[in-house]
């Protein structure tokens, strides 16, 4: 460690050395060229339309109206109904899976979560269009839907989706709480449930946080298996904030718009253009919120253990 | 009193991961069953006809594999030099390597329509080379290079510090600590890495929708500008919006099929790698 | 080890072509009402004379007429007429539109509107539902259902027929959002697993078992179905041409698939898919 560093610093660094350095250099290089240009190209856009974009709830780009609000809307609604129908599935299969499965059984078991998390989402969204799509109609009919392709649709898919990341990370977080504790609680006459509850939980529950804002920010970003079912409506914002009808209409997410026509249409438009490209702006802020946060408690867990 | 709490928690998990596990045989036995009869070897190595609607999938397979193959070519260099410089020149601890983690994990998590809008950004409008299949695969390979890195610099940092004082104490320098002590031992997270990126890159199909494929007609790219490839991801979310002709309903499952068998395949050759890295990990 | 082959054999799978001729490629995008006869003539030229040519259909007429535009292909398909706001984007580009057949645009609806009574719609009554004047199919005497439309992207040659017909210009297009659809595909897909559900849709598509396409109620009372004779004596009001683009006459390559679509050779493909030929608009 430090003995290294005196003894190497007076030497000339060598050819790998400098390849690495060069290496990660140019990539992070790179990645601030790519968001420069990207925030450049979005300027014309946000300098014209300030806040309005965030906020404004009509979108009609050949009347240059831009207002996200309602994929925004759509965007997070969609994440979060996701995320109440995947997390207590993925924790308590996670509980399961760390907890009371037995051993020789869990690679079997991890290995069959990763398969869910293998499939690629447009197969995902071909499901969602032939299958998924149809049977929500059907089990939502006594609610008069307007078809197949709504907000809820687009969240049950997104929730099967976000099923294995949000299981996977949930059971690490369980096995870094060291075996020694559950043991120890053994001893002390505690049953699985007492020990589940009283050691293992309070320990895990950043980790296990994380993983569930993990999860939010998979169905954030998520494009292609979302613009297959979610009839790309736009400007769907409610009248009062927890008004539920919006879940069986069509709706438009930030990243469903980008899936559509308008990313081909608008080359020769700066301001249009520079809409779009907003929108990514808005989705990586949204999206890096829930993510940091998640990282941010996973590595708050591991370091506390 | 103790004793209904205890079965309730054990019935409630055990009921959710029962649900899971459904829902993943439910899942595989719906791709498996409506994709099966169309897996011919006449599928597999024919070229599409009848815009898709007939015919095989022959250059959509080939394109997928020069866009993950590109991908990995481009993403290895640039994830060793970053999972090296975490574990191996950064100290333990401190600030700078920390924070180039925690940038790493970040970058795993970015959505994968944003790599596809760069790429309308910088290879169609900055440099105007067309549709290319050297713009899907490098965007692909910026892609993974996270997923290589964390993988390998967890690694990396696993193996003991007495290896590495001990090499230094016989006068090697970091370049050939490199090559004849850490990479030796990292072959298998740097191989297991790689395909589990692979994995992921096959499926993609948001950052090689605009900038690399197109539907019909392209063979063998000949060049780099103006020379896209087929794919399969791109070739089924096209004809998910047409699931009507019969022909074309089973030439779409059977794509689904092939390309979940290909991303099946690619993970699983992680395992038996993974679990070189855990039994690895639990004897240094 | 795997690997090392693929690198190799790409390689030399790259380097072989580039080696063998330097051919040009023939980039085609655009129009998906268009795209089936284009890409089947395509294939033929393929086998007759080893054209490699590339079709695509992302963003539709738009998109193709931009691509086009852009320079980013060579031919652009377009199932509707250049419109000044084209020209105007691209003032440097000498768009040159071939005529390769016509087609119409008709409101298709699903099973469950055509089997409660909706065969036709008069204009205005397409007009209020288009600007959700009208919300329920028995406001038209239909069935008790709300209308689901599933509206053309912008962009695509149908919708801009159909704006063009009910408003005019596009610019008058009043500003209402709709749950879109993109390709004619899609359209057809979403109407036939819907209820309640009216689209536009490229009159041929409809095959009239799962999706079924109205007739328009002129203002004088005739029912107009769009049907291939009415739609050849134009009295059928969203008739349209379709067109392959091109900047400035034909030429190469370009000039042997048009010249091969609007010839007699193409006339069963055209025919197949529901479409008229130039021939039949005589």
């Amino acid at each position: 460690m430090s003995t290294t560093a005196t003894w190497q610093s007076r030497r000339p660094p060598d050819l790998t050395t400098c390849l690495v350095w060069s290496g990660a250099l140019a990539f992070a290089l790179a990645m601030l060229i790519a968001l420069g240009l990207w925030i450049a190209q979005a300027s014309p856009a946000i300098s014209e339309y300030g806040q309005t974009l965030v906020t404004g709830q009509q979108w009609f780009y050949r009347h240059q109206l831009f207002g996200a609000a309602g994929m925004i809307y759509g965007s997070i609604v969609v994440s979060l109904l996701a995320f109440l129908l995947a997390t207590p599935l993925a924790f308590g299969t996670a509980i399961y899976l760390s907890e009371y499965l037995p051993a020789p059984a869990r690679p079997w078991a991890k290995t069959a979560v990763e398969f869910l998390a293998a499939i690629p989402s447009v197969v995902y969204g071909l499901l969602g269009v032939i299958l998924l799509r149809n049977w929500m109609a059907d089990f939502l009919s006594p609610f008069d839907p307007l078809s197949g392709d709504m907000l809820a649709t687009a969240a049950v898919l997104l929730a099967v989706m976000i099923l294995p990341t949000v299981t996977t990370f949930a059971e690490d977080s369980l096995r870094t709480v060291p075996a020694a504790q559950r043991l120890a609680a053994r001893a002390l006459a505690l049953n699985k449930s007492q020990t589940i509850r009283r050691i293992v939980l309070p320990q895990a529950w950043p980790g296990m946080v994380g993983a569930a804002l993990l999860g939010i920010g998979r169905a954030l970003g998520e494009t292609i298996a979302v613009f297959l079912v979610i009839g790309r409506l736009d400007n769907q914002f409610p009248d009062h904030l927890f008004n539920p009808s919006l879940l069986i209409e069509p709706g438009q997410t930030l990243t469903s718009k980008r899936g559509g026509p308008e990313t081909h249409i608008p080359m020769g438009a700066p301001l249009h253009w520079g809409a779009i490209l907003s929108l990514g702006l808005i989705l990586l802020i949204v999206s890096a919120l829930f993510v940091i946060t998640g990282i941010l408690l996973r590595r708050l867990q591991k370091t506390r253990s | 009193m103790r004793n209904p709490f205890k079965h309730l928690m054990h019935t409630a998990t055990a009921l959710s991961a029962a649900s899971v596990f459904t829902l993943i045989i439910a899942v595989a036995y719906l791709i498996i069953s409506r994709g099966n009869h169309a897996i011919t070897w006449e599928f597999l190595t024919a070229e599409s006809s009848e815009a898709g609607a007939s015919g095989g999938i022959r250059w959509q397979i080939l394109g997928t594999l020069i866009l993950i193959v590109t991908s990995a070519i481009v993403a290895i260099p640039f994830a060793t030099a970053l999972a090296l410089l975490h574990s191996f020149f950064l100290k333990p601890r401190s600030l700078s390597r920390r924070t180039l983690g925690f940038t790493l994990q970040l970058f795993n998590a970015v959505p994968s329509i944003i790599f596809g809008i760069l790429g309308l950004i910088i290879f169609t409008r900055l440099l105007d080379w067309g549709k290319s299949w050297l713009a899907g695969g490098i965007l692909l390979g910026i892609m993974i290079i996270p997923t290589i890195a964390i993988m390998l610099a967890h690694r990396i940092a696993a193996l003991p510090r007495a290896q590495i004082e001990s090499a230094t104490g016989l006068g090697l320098r970091r370049g050939q600590i490199i090559r004849s002590v850490i990479m030796p031992q990292s072959v298998a997270a740097l191989l297991s890495g790689t395909l589990l990126g692979l994995a992921r890159a096959a499926g993609e199909t948001a950052p090689i929708l605009f900038v690399a494929t197109i539907f019909s007609g392209a063979t063998m790219p000949a060049g780099i500008k103006d020379q896209p490839v087929l794919a399969l991801p791109y070739h089924i979310f096209v004809l998910a919006q047409d699931s009507f002709q019969d022909s074309a309903r089973a030439n779409l499952w059977g794509s689904a099929l092939v390309l979940v068998a290909i991303v099946t395949l690619l993970s699983a050759l992680a395992i038996p790698l993974r679990h070189k890295l855990h039994n690895a990990a639990d004897h240094a | 080890m795997l690997k090392l082959h693929f690198k190799t054999w790409l390689i030399a799978a790259l380097l072989a072509p580039v080696s063998l001729n330097a051919q040009e490629i023939l980039r085609i995008n655009g129009s998906t009402t268009v795209n089936p006869v284009v890409t089947e003539s395509a294939e033929i030229l393929k086998k007759e004379n080893g054209l490699t040519i590339h079709v695509d259909t992302q963003g539709g007429s738009s998109g193709g007429i931009s691509a086009l535009g852009d320079g980013r292909v060579d031919i652009a398909m377009s199932s509707r007429p250049l419109n000044p706001a084209d020209q105007a984007k691209y003032p440097k580009v000498k768009f040159h539109p071939t005529k390769i057949g016509a087609d119409a645009v008709a409101m298709i609806v699903s099973k469950d509107v055509w089997n409660g009574g909706i065969k036709a719609l008069t204009r205005n009554q397409i007009k209020g539902i288009y600007e959700k004047k009208i919300t329920n199919w028995q406001q038209v005497g239909g069935p008790n259902r709300r209308i689901a439309f599933f509206n053309k992207e912008p962009g695509r040659g149908t919708w801009e027929v159909f704006a063009k017909w009910l408003y005019g210009k596009i610019e008058n297009v009043p500003p209402v959002a709709h749950p879109e659809v993109g390709a004619n595909e899609e359209a057809r897909n979403k109407v036939s697993t819907s209820h309640g559900a009216i689209s536009q849709l490229s009159a041929a598509w409809a095959d009239g078992k799962t999706v079924f396409a109205l007739a328009i109620q002129s203002d004088d009372g005739k029912i107009i179905p769009p049907t291939a004779e009415h739609i050849a004596k134009g009295d059928y009001p969203m008739s349209r041409s379709l067109w392959l683009i091109t900047n400035g006459p034909p030429t190469g390559n370009a000039k042997t698939l048009i010249d091969f679509v609007i010839s007699e050779r193409t006339h069963d493909i055209i025919h197949k898919h529901g479409y008229l030929t130039l021939a039949d608009l005589k």
